[in-house]
């Protein structure tokens, strides 16, 4: 098992509006990301998988737990150290480069502000831009004269300037063409197989993220509800939430009939105060998911899950 | 069975300048009664611009319908009166947009603009509630009451969108014109109001419209694809011809780039390679050539029509047989 350079213990984070409303986006999140792995997050919107890519990029501090990397604690690592080690690349690419930058600037910028490779900065941009497939001609471009394809390149240049341990890919295929997709995936690939570096892949886009993680942690309302490596979790799901996420993603062959059926309308208007927080969409619900909120256990070979039925059924085969 | 909605060689134009260029050059479509159409292409592809020309909605200046004719149940919308096009806009056909959050007015209660949506198609007020009311439950929202009472920044864009999607099905319009009305939404509610739509359809004999970049949505929802290009349908196909079988090289590609279970975990999936051309600065010959793996010289010259491939037609010169592997 290859080392861990990502480590989260019960991450928990509370938003409050003026005390009138507290809304906990996480609770209790624990994961671990290994070393050159991909860790694929999914769930719905709002479920908190933004706001751990948040907490772990240091951009904000968890109300609760801990995050460290390789032994040490973000929150007492500085700003600068920190990003030297974690990067973030975001949704949509414009949004994250500066209009008037010219591609080259943007990139000089990060490499003067951690002070790399002083004095060979061109030489260190043109290697990035290679490394991003995306070649030199781009280098005096400005993010409007690159489409959206080569923009999410740049911000992926961007974020491996400082050579960090790891990069958070917050949803970075889905403000994309679907012809543009397969290439920015092909290219966090084939850099992954060329050094040493660690993904969080965080997407609501189940295949993308099935073919892209080696481990894979589903959320729900602030917590992890299952996880395991990709197999496991996305071709045999354990927990009902799972299973009902991976079937409702419309799969592109016709063949595949799936009966229509009303799903449980979402987002109860009453909030979960005891038990399973899945308890009033589950078809599989029992007396006792009503009173006694489920652990993320092992049922087996690294796959955790939190849902007393999925545990049951792992120990009675 | 007849034509509803019939689009005959509709051109746009983009103005810039003293120039204007055709950026959809020539569309032809026709939709049933109760047929599912799915429109398919990459942004700037002209999707967004053939669908709300349907509504006489482009913003002009500078786009502007240059030709061919839009018929519903055979009247010319293309010369129909803004008095005429309010009556068939959001009661005949409806549409729901890409953009939700500019849709609903920030400072009138999301409850009031329902209503009076249906109010504007002679719907009368009590009824125009309870029409509003089964509408927002339809479509998933949990506390429709809550709903209505809030102001649209007061509400997700996902509630937002289905809110929209709910007005425009409370009209019982006969033509529904969805674009990518579930992109921003999650799998979970795209699959609510996939088989809401198809519920409908089960009752009601309306017919649909959807523009989409999911080829998954398009193999549940739809009988028959139009694949759009640099402004041109490329290929139209019956949905399980169209992933069988490609008649269009581009068709196989997007079908090939997406990832699935065929494929082997962290393989490098399809690339198409290059990028849609500029549909302002077009050469002559096939706009998909300079991507395309089996041009031939024809292609350098001529820009194909759509042909007859099987069931199918597709824009393109070459048989299938002959690129197909």
């Amino acid at each position: 098992m290859a080392d861990v350079v990502l480590r989260g213990t019960d991450l928990a984070q509370r938003y409050e509006s003026r005390g009138r409303r507290v809304v906990d986006a996480l609770r209790g999140v624990s994961l671990e990301l290994r070393q050159g792995a991909t860790l694929g997050i999914v769930g719905e919107s709002g479920c908190g998988k933004s706001t751990l890519a948040r907490l772990l990029v240091g951009l904000e501090r968890p109300t609760a737990g801990t995050a460290e990397m390789s032994g040490e604690s973000m929150s007492t690592l500085d700003g600068r150290t920190r990003a030297r080690r974690i990067q973030l690349v975001f949704q949509d690419p414009y949004s994250s480069l500066d209009p008037r930058q010219r591609v080259r600037n943007a990139l000089r910028e990060v490499l003067t502000f951690h002070r790399l490779h002083a004095g060979a900065e061109e030489q260190r941009i043109e290697e990035l831009l290679d490394l991003v497939v995306l070649g030199r001609r781009f280098a005096d471009r400005y993010p409007h004269e690159l489409s959206g394809g080569q923009a999410q390149r740049v911000a992926i240049a961007r974020a491996l300037a400082v050579e960090p341990t790891i990069v958070v890919l917050d949803e970075p295929t889905s403000a994309l063409d679907v012809s543009v997709r397969a290439e920015i995936i092909n290219l966090l690939i084939g850099i992954q197989s060329r050094i040493t570096i660690s993904y969080i892949f965080i997407s609501h886009d189940l295949s993308m993220v099935r073919h892209v993680s080696d481990d894979i942690a589903v959320m729900y309302l602030g917590r992890i509800v299952e996880s395991g490596s990709y197999d496991q979790v996305l071709d045999a799901p354990a927990h009902p939430y799972t299973l009902a996420l991976a079937q409702a993603v419309p799969v592109p062959d016709p063949t595949v009939v799936r009966p229509r059926r009303a799903a449980p309308a979402i987002a109860a208007s009453s909030p979960i105060t005891r038990g399973c927080d899945y308890q009033d969409r589950c078809p599989l619900v029992e007396s006792q998911c009503r009173e006694v909120a489920p652990t993320l256990d092992d049922v087996g070979a690294g796959h955790r899950v939190a849902c007393h039925v999925a545990q049951r059924r792992a120990r009675t085969p | 069975m007849t034509t509803l909605l019939s689009l005959r060689n509709l051109v746009v134009g983009l103005r810039h300048g003293h120039q204007t260029s055709p950026i959809v050059r020539g569309v032809s479509l026709d939709v049933k009664p109760g047929e599912r159409v799915g429109v398919v292409g990459e942004s700037g592809s002209g999707k967004t611009l053939t669908m709300l020309s349907v509504l006489r909605l482009l913003a002009s200046p500078p786009l502007d319908i240059l030709e061919g004719e839009i018929l519903l149940d055979g009247e010319d919308l293309t010369s129909a009166s803004e008095h005429r096009l309010r009556q068939v806009r959001g009661s005949t056909i409806a549409m729901v947009y890409q953009d939700p959050m500019t849709s609903l007015n920030p400072l009138l209660h999301v409850g009031y603009q329902i209503v009076e949506a249906l109010r504007a198609h002679d719907v009368d007020t009590p009824q125009a509630r309870d029409k509003a009311r089964d509408a927002l439950r339809q479509v998933g929202l949990a506390d429709p009451e809550r709903v209505e009472r809030s102001y649209p920044h007061e509400l997700s864009g996902g509630m937002i969108q289905r809110v929209m999607i709910a007005m425009a099905l409370a009209a019982s319009p006969r033509l529904l014109i969805a674009d990518e009305p579930t992109t921003a939404l999650d799998v979970t509610i795209q699959q609510q109001i996939l088989d809401l739509v198809l519920d409908l359809q089960d009752t009601t004999s309306m017919a649909v419209l959807w523009v989409t970049h999911d080829l998954g949505v398009v193999a549940r929802l739809v009988d028959r694809v139009v694949v759009m290009y640099a402004g041109r349908i490329v290929e139209d196909a019956p949905t399980s011809e169209l992933f069988r079988r490609p008649s269009h090289p581009y068709t196989a590609a997007l079908l090939a780039s997406l990832p699935g279970t065929q494929h082997t975990h962290r393989s490098l999936l399809h690339q198409i390679g290059g990028s849609p051309p500029d549909p302002t600065r077009l050469d002559r010959g096939c706009p998909f050539r300079p991507r395309c793996s089996f041009a031939v010289e024809q292609c350098a010259h001529d820009e194909p029509p759509l042909l007859v491939r099987g069931a199918s037609r597709a824009a393109c010169w070459r048989e299938p047989d002959q690129w197909q592997t």
